[in-house]
């Protein structure tokens, strides 16, 4: 199989796995506990959390690890409301972000807070001029994601602090780490969320960054854990591995990403040149690994199927009746029409991608398209 | 010769089987199951949602060794099928939704999604088969399990859709397909009877549940028998059918059934003469001839009014307006607005009218 969706998820590292092995072994104790065995687990949820912050330039105790991404996104969106960041209660957000923002946005707003969706052009890319517009005393969050899962696109969240002035603005970082170079002092964000096992870590763990002095409120009640921000005994062998994954991350992230663009460049190109009525999503400063293709009056779920039976996994949606299809949010966001944002594929390659991998997706692809292109019943 | 099938599955034994049948022939799958209903809708109940039948289904397919994909059809089966469901019920007829289901979604929806993929066929666990007549037309014959036979449920297909579909348990009984699913070692061996209970809460009518789902009035009314003495009252007509024993006034004579039900008083009537309930004609409308074409008429055929009843010899003309006049040899008992005739020759599924 070649799996062309590590935006959904990753494999496990090997030496996370061996990393894991041994918090799956001896060191079973309670983190919280007063006696050795506690300790010695404590220890590896200390190490961890060292090397889930040296990912992203944060102090190890401004990291509380939380079950995911989802969990730490709804952590800052609902734990900003109750209490209150800013000096008000609303939230400013983008309409491309992941549901694990908007939803909670959106629950918010049915409780009667003021919640502004930012637009973004055809890009992807957030409408700066909007964010200083909407940016009042009453706002308590912006939450901008750092790089989108659908089509890979960059947004300017440096800007979007400046922009924001005092408001402490947070950043979903779940596709963007172990892709891009991240570090919460130059970005200048209050918050940022990212998640295990998009980096080849396990899936159950995953991160919130709180910067000193940020107040939020737990969701969750009932332990001293993680700064009581997210009380419950640790997952610990998914934080060690977490903590391994961000390790790894950080010494390979370059020589990865510049040989995973290269790959992706190449993809790009060929399905670009060889099959008419192609056409990227999300502009030119995207994830390394991302590409989004529509392919003009196909079915993108067809193409994902046929590509499955070939042996290759992609993203999209699926649906009885194509026209009833909900198209992905975010390329209507960006201008599409559900019929243009249904012929779109997400791929998304990763460090195991092999060149050989890459030749015959291209391969592959040409078929499945050829394809449904020739389909006439 | 091997080709791509798209196999419906329900997770049920029998569409379970017939995919290990294909895999067997060496055919290609793509198995799918069709979501029908959200889950917050069946009223707690698993099955009636069917994600029990999507996780069965889903490992039938990992164990045979070909993927499967969840078609997301709440809203489809909602407009196609469930809402011209009640409205029949609230016009006082008995709706066959299953002939629907087959005509517009499974052999609709499905068919046409399995095109969008390049695949032309697709199969289903129904108890019917499919044979070529002398031009190379598809025959639809009844499953030889007599007592599972599903063409019924299928006479409302087009010659397209039957020319497409593959029925591979038709030619098995039962007992030989749980027997097949046995040997074969399928999770779905030993799952329940599910047919014609797909979405029926347990402890509700189905016309009652459709009118909870569409948030619609019930229209209560009077009870009277024939000489339209006040019987009793009622708290909704649709979930009354003709021939209906249970659900009435106690009281009066020992036995009496639905004779009528009047959309527009509200009426339902109610006779304790069975011989009141029998009719030896009905109209059919919006006819289905399987082969494609009118057959000659008048023709000489065999009709089934509802599912479980055995067919009876019949005599068809058309009318003016295009529907038929059925004229059965032998009376039968409570011919029912709303429901499928289907009317077959010998074995061989000839076409379904709607009783008018």
């Amino acid at each position: 199989m070649i799996y062309a969706d590590y935006n959904a998820t990753t494999p496990l590292d090997p030496e996370v796995r061996a990393a894991m092995n041994e918090a799956l072994g001896a060191t079973f104790g309670n983190p919280s506990s007063i006696h050795s065995a506690g300790q010695a687990a404590r220890r590896l949820v200390d190490r961890a959390r060292a090397q889930v912050a040296g990912l992203i330039g944060a102090a190890p105790d401004e990291i509380i690890f939380t079950s995911g991404g989802t969990e730490a996104d709804n952590l800052v969106v609902l734990g900003a409301a109750a209490a209150p960041l800013g000096d008000g209660k609303g939230i400013i957000t983008s309409a491309v972000e992941h549901k694990a923002v908007l939803d909670p946005c959106a629950f918010l707003q049915s409780k009667g807070h003021a919640v502004t969706v930012l637009p973004v052009d055809r890009d992807g890319i957030v409408d700066l001029a909007a964010l200083e517009a909407a940016v009042n005393t009453d706002v308590a969050l912006v939450s901008l994601m750092l790089a989108n899962n659908d089509t890979g696109t960059i947004q300017p969240v440096a800007e979007a602090v400046r922009a924001a002035k005092t408001i402490p603005v947070h950043t979903d970082a779940v596709q963007a780490a172990g892709k891009l170079p991240i570090d919460v002092k130059t970005l200048g964000v209050s918050l940022l969320s990212f998640s295990s096992h998009k980096i080849h870590g396990p899936k159950g763990a995953g991160a919130l960054f709180v910067r000193y002095g940020t107040r939020l409120a737990p969701l969750s009640h009932g332990g001293r854990q993680e700064r009581t921000l997210r009380p419950g005994t640790e997952n610990v062998p998914a934080i060690v591995g977490f903590g391994k994954a961000c390790e790894l991350a950080c010494t390979r992230l370059e020589a990865d990403a510049r040989r995973v663009a290269e790959s992706r460049d190449h993809f790009e190109a060929q399905i670009l040149a060889r099959l008419a009525g192609t056409r990227v999503n999300g502009g030119s400063h995207r994830l390394p690994n991302t590409s989004n293709i529509a392919f003009a009056g196909l079915d993108g779920e067809a193409i994902t199927i046929n590509l499955d039976m070939l042996g290759m996994a992609v993203s999209t949606g699926a649906a009885c009746n194509s026209a009833d299809k909900t198209p992905s949010h975010v390329l209507v966001a960006m201008g599409q029409s559900a019929a243009e944002a249904r012929s779109s594929v997400r791929f998304s390659f990763g460090r195991d991608t092999s060149d050989e991998e890459i030749d015959r997706a291209i391969h592959w692809v040409v078929q499945a398209v050829n394809l449904l292109r020739g389909v006439r019943l | 010769m091997s080709e791509r099938i798209v196999i419906a599955m329900s997770g049920g034994v029998d569409s379970s089987v017939a995919a290990a049948m294909l895999k067997q022939a060496g055919h290609t799958l793509i198995g799918v199951t069709l979501k029908l209903q959200e889950c917050h809708d069946a009223h707690g109940s698993k099955s009636c949602c069917g994600v029990d039948g999507i996780t069965r289904a889903r490992e039938v397919a990992g164990d045979l060794g070909f993927p499967h994909y969840v078609l997301d059809c709440v809203k489809d089966f909602e407009q196609l099928v469930l809402q011209p469901a009640w409205q029949e019920y609230a016009s006082g007829r008995t709706p066959s939704p299953c002939l629907s289901c087959n005509e517009k979604v499974k052999f609709g929806l499905l068919l046409d999604w399995a095109s969008r993929l390049g695949i032309p066929r697709v199969a289903t666990g129904h108890y019917a088969r499919l044979e070529k007549d002398e031009h190379g037309k598809p025959m639809l014959l009844r499953g030889r399990d007599a007592g599972k036979d599903q063409s019924y449920f299928l006479a409302g297909l087009t010659l397209d859709q039957l020319n497409r579909a593959i029925f591979p348990v038709g030619h098995l009984r039962k007992p030989e397909v749980r027997d097949l699913a046995k040997d074969g070692g399928l999770p779905t061996a030993e799952t329940p009877e599910s047919q014609d209970a797909c979405l029926v809460a347990p402890g509700e009518s189905y016309a009652e549940m459709l009118r909870k789902h569409f948030d619609a009035p019930a229209r209560p009314g009077e009870i009277v028998d024939e000489a339209g003495k006040l019987v009793g009252q009622h708290d909704g007509f649709h979930v009354y059918t003709i021939g209906q024993r249970k659900g009435l006034p106690a009281g009066g004579p020992a036995r009496r059934w639905v004779k009528a039900i009047s959309p527009e008083t509200g009426q339902v009537t109610v006779t304790s003469d069975a011989s009141e309930l029998v009719d030896t004609e009905f109209v059919a409308k919006q006819v289905n001839w399987l082969a494609g074409d009118l057959p000659a008429l008048p023709l000489a055929c065999s009709v089934q009014v509802r599912y479980r009843h055995a067919s009876e010899p019949a005599t068809i003309v058309t009318q003016p307006d295009g529907s038929l006049h059925v004229t059965l040899k032998t009376p039968v008992k409570a011919i029912t607005p709303g429901q499928a005739a289907v009317f077959y020759d010998g074995d061989r599924t000839l076409g379904r009218g709607w009783i008018g």
